[in-house]
């Protein structure tokens, strides 16, 4: 089963949802298209069919009306002799089988021997013709339509269908013709020739009209009744007009009206709650009455709807295989991608000799083979590399933290240092930035009055300037064992350290002799940022900035010393800019504004205790930012 | 042919006492569905008296039913009762069902006949069988005179152009000309009762003689009779379908289409309005009415009153509810 997430799930969707719309979009145009034809199809075919049957029904009618109309011009030669008429009405019936009956109605007195009303007429019954007279006002035939409406527009009508009760007990309708004589020398009206249709026979022939399976056709009178139609109740009884109204489709009655101004047409039409069907009217050509056929829309689409759904099944069966193709190709074709997805991971584990899949295509899927034997190899010798470096890196490391702890084990780091020493109280920290750092302090008794304490900066960071570091320490040890006062110390140091100084480097230094006796401070400053003297009386204030350049630069650099008087309780903060410049992420600096509150609040706190929360402050300031420099403090109370 | 005489007549009224025979006094038709209702949900019955139901024919009227003794109630045009009256034929009136003048002048609006004076010299058909009093006196009265062509019951003349204008009823022949497809606005109408001659129509009347001795049998007619006009009111859908069924029977050319029309119209023509009659009852001042265009038409007096013409067999008639 495909995966929901998979390559191939994505790609057949996709495809087979472009291939559906396309589908769907052909599916329409081709229904639409082969329903059109269809339609002009069946019109042509719903107007050559009750074009035949119009010229069927006109072979029966015509003929049918030639016979009153060969009455009346009988008549109106006026040879024939009375008695012998109605003979000659036997006769029409009697030979034409189409014809149902046939009449000689006359006006009031145009026989004086024969009365008002004289009528005869010859009519089928069965395979006999039977004949009557009919002479009296019971029966007042002056004023029925098939007499009086011919009568009076003085040409041939063709009467509604009716029910002719009495004689046959069928549906009919009658064609009058009037005929005239001359009487007086004037043309007068004198009677109605006529003979009546039986709409039975009609039926029949119109029921022969095959539509598919439910089509039908019919006729209809001038005034749109049924005259022929396969509902036979219909007949008579029902017009395209009442139906419009019954059904409640107005269409019926635009049909109807159509007819009634001689106008054909195909069209189609829903009577509510039925199948839609489609209907051609045209009139006949020897009267008003017309014919229509009806093609059930159902049936006339049934072959389209059925081929659009064998399509539909096809296409649908199609897309079907297409699909388990598809996704067979395309899984086979994606295989080694999962494989690749495999390899990388065991790579990824670190074991770059895996054995890449097999690729016999030279296509995507080979480059990406390629690629991914590159990236094997590749990987496979960073990572010989890598280990190299690593442990390369390792053991400087290891010999860096070497170099630091000697480093720290040069500078004092026993406190307190002086117990023997009452008037000298110290503290000092150093914190180096990296492994090993540039900063340094020191202290020491020159003899038993004097105490020496010194605290500097080498320029850089790292090992260099740790070994200067320590060069300077150890020289200022020597140095101090024979020289008394910081300014030659100071120039003993830079003479020394200036010395062969390739790399040019310096330090900052500052570098005071307290009198224990006296309490005066001799100090010299090579650069070095000024210590901070806190007065037992709370008084809180700066040495003033160093005037010399920092040690090691220029050889015969005289150094100048300053003398100061600490009173008992007095106490000394000497610090390296790793203070003031320690950084947070927001490389806002410590800053001496900060320093110098810090030193204010903690001035009542012995050495110790100040560090510690100098060290506090600037933890809090920093927070996790990296270090970058050395700090280094040192605080020291004469009492 | 048209053999509308050779109808197989019923036996003759018997006169029995429970036995009426009721003519209406045309074809069947949604005209008379309140009688066949009536008959068909057995009002009749219920009444305690049996009914026959026989039409006229095209040559024979439900008058002559009445003189031949084959009818004991009949139902006629108020005109053409009182013309009957007038020549001495002992009928009176036993309920008015109609209140109103269905009669009017139809004429293709192309034919040029925008105005009753329009009709001046043209052929009007009317009714061969009667029912010519109102439309001729109507005529009279606006001094028009015309060619009167008499036809028997179709419109098939009018729609050929025979005629100029046709005289039909509301509820039948208008309609029917419709159901031929001329629509409604391509016809001039001209309804009489706009005229001035609203004269009721339909009613039931009996021999004087009949009223005297069979009353309670025509008043279960009467009220009977009434019961299946308001039923039908209320069910015009089986009112219609039941006349029909009726139709088709007797073989006449039959739609729902205009006999639904036809109930409608009919049931209107009963409404009341504005008079202050009861249902079934003969207004006095359409009495009159009628009585002026008799006696105009025929240039005679009318000698019998309105108590003697209208003497009723329901004395105070139940409210109707037909609308």
């Amino acid at each position: 089963m495909i995966k929901k997430n998979s390559l191939s799930f994505r790609i057949i969707t996709r495809v087979l949802l472009i291939t559906i719309t396309l589908f769907v979009l052909i599916m329409a145009g081709y229904y639409y298209y082969a329903r059109n034809i269809i339609r002009e199809y069946t019109r042509q075919n719903a107007i050559e069919l009750a074009g035949n049957l119009t010229g069927k029904i006109e072979q029966i009618l015509q003929p049918m009306e030639k016979v009153p109309q060969m009455l009346a011009s009988t008549m109106e030669m006026g040879l024939i002799h009375p008695d012998s008429l109605m003979s000659i009405l036997e006769t029409v019936v009697r030979k034409n089988p189409t014809i149902y009956g046939s009449a000689l109605a006359f006006e009031p007195d145009f026989f004086p021997d024969k009365g008002t009303y004289h009528m005869l007429y010859a009519h089928r019954e069965g395979d006999r013709v039977h004949s009557m007279t009919l002479d009296t006002e019971e029966y007042d035939y002056f004023y029925m339509d098939w007499y009086q409406i011919p009568a009076i527009l003085k040409e041939p009508y063709w009467s509604e269908p009716y029910y002719d009760e009495g004689a046959g007990n069928i549906l009919m309708a009658t064609y009058s013709v009037p005929f005239y004589c001359l009487r007086d020398g004037e043309r007068r009206f004198a009677g109605i020739a006529t003979v009546d249709l039986e709409l039975e026979w009609l039926t029949d022939i119109v029921s022969q009209v095959q539509i598919f399976e439910t089509g039908y056709a019919f006729m209809l009178s001038r005034n749109g009744v049924a005259v022929t139609h396969p509902d036979r109740t219909m007949i008579m009884n029902k017009s395209a007009f009442s139906n419009a109204e019954e059904w409640n489709a107005p269409i019926l009655r635009e049909v109807g009206r159509d007819l009634l101004q001689g106008i054909s047409r195909f069209r189609e039409y829903h009577i509510p709650g039925r199948d839609k069907l489609w209907i051609y009217y045209r009139n006949l050509e020897s009267n008003l009455w017309s014919v229509s056929v009806v093609y059930p829309d159902r049936e006339m689409f049934a072959s389209l709807r059925q081929m659009t759904t064998m399509g539909v099944v096809f296409i649908l069966g199609g897309l079907l295989l297409l699909t388990l193709i598809t996704s067979g190709v395309i899984e086979r074709l994606a295989k080694p991608l999962t494989l690749f997805a495999g390899s990388a991971r065991t790579i990824a584990e670190g074991n770059f000799d895996v054995k890449l899949p097999t690729v016999s295509t030279n296509d995507e899927m080979k480059e990406l083979h390629d690629a991914f034997s590159h990236m094997q190899e590749e990987l496979a010798e960073y990572v010989v590399n890598l280990k190299e470096t690593t442990a390369a890196k390792e053991k400087i490391e290891s010999e860096l933290r070497i170099a630091r702890e000697i480093q720290l084990s040069m500078i004092p780091h026993t406190f307190p240092p002086f117990p023997d020493l009452p008037q000298v109280c110290l503290y000092a920290m150093l914190k180096s930035a990296r492994e090993v750092g540039g900063d340094l302090y020191d202290f020491f008794v020159i003899d038993k009055d004097k105490f020496c304490f010194a605290i500097g900066d080498v320029s850089g960071k790292g090992v260099p300037a740790s070994l200067f570091m320590a060069v300077t320490r150890t020289l200022l040890r020597t140095i101090a064992d024979k020289e008394q006062s910081p300014a030659s110390i100071m120039e003993t140091l830079n003479k020394s350290l200036a010395f062969n100084n390739e790399s040019n480097m310096f330090v900052t230094f500052f570098l005071g002799v307290l009198d224990l006796r006296t309490g005066k401070l001799m100090y010299s400053n090579a650069g070095h940022n000024p210590p901070v003297v806190i007065g037992s009386n709370g008084n809180v204030s700066m040495f003033e900035a160093a005037k010399s350049i920092p040690l090691g630069l220029f050889e015969d650099f005289i150094y100048t010393e300053h003398a100061v008087q600490l009173n008992s309780g007095d106490k000394l903060f000497a610090y390296t800019d790793g203070v003031s410049e320690a950084e947070n992420k927001r490389e806002v600096l410590f800053g001496e504004e900060r320093m110098l509150e810090i030193v204010d609040a903690g001035k009542h706190l012995d050495p110790k205790d100040l560090i510690k929360s100098m060290e506090e402050a600037i933890d809090n300031h920093v927070v996790d930012y990296p270090q970058s420099d050395d700090i280094t403090m040192m605080a020291i109370r004469y009492t | 042919m048209v053999w509308l005489l050779v109808v197989s007549l019923p036996a003759e009224a018997s006169g029995k006492e429970g036995h009426l025979v009721f003519a209406p006094h045309w074809l069947p038709q949604a005209q008379f569905a309140g009688y066949y209702v009536a008959q068909d949900q057995g009002f009749y019955e219920e009444a305690g008296i049996t009914v026959d139901i026989i039409h006229p024919t095209a040559s024979v009227n439900a008058m002559q039913y009445l003189l031949d003794g084959k009818a004991d109630i009949i139902s006629m045009f108020l005109t053409s009762a009182l013309d009957a009256v007038q020549k001495e034929a002992n009928i009176v009136n036993i309920g008015q069902l109609s209140q109103h003048s269905a009669i009017m002048f139809v004429s293709m609006k192309d034919s040029g006949v925008e105005s009753i004076y329009d009709m001046e010299g043209k052929k009007v058909g009317i009714w061969k069988s009667g029912f010519r009093e109102v439309p001729v006196a109507t005529l009279e009265k606006y001094e028009v005179e015309v060619e009167w062509v008499p036809i028997l019951s179709t419109v098939n003349l009018f729609l050929l152009g025979g005629i100029d204008v046709m005289t039909v009823m509301w509820y039948n022949e208008y309609n029917q000309i419709y159901l031929s497809g001329i629509d409604r606005d391509e016809m001039n109408t001209f309804f009489l009762s706009d005229y001035g001659f609203d004269v009721p129509e339909d009613g039931l009347y009996v021999f004087e003689e009949t009223r005297k001795n069979r009353e309670s049998d025509l008043r279960a007619f009467v009220e009977a009779s009434l019961r299946g006009w308001e039923y039908a009111a209320q069910n015009r859908e089986y009112a219609t379908r039941l006349t029909v069924q009726i139709m088709r029977g007797a073989n006449i050319p039959s739609n729902h289409a205009h006999q639904r029309w036809m109930l409608n119209k009919v049931l209107e023509m009963q409404c009341i309005s504005i008079k202050e009659v009861k249902p079934s009852e003969l207004h006095p001042g359409d009495f009159e009415k009628a009585v002026s265009v008799i006696e105009r038409f025929y240039d005679r007096e009318f000698t019998p009153g309105y108590r003697e013409f209208f003497q009723p067999v329901v004395p105070a008639v139940k409210k109707s509810n037909i609308p």
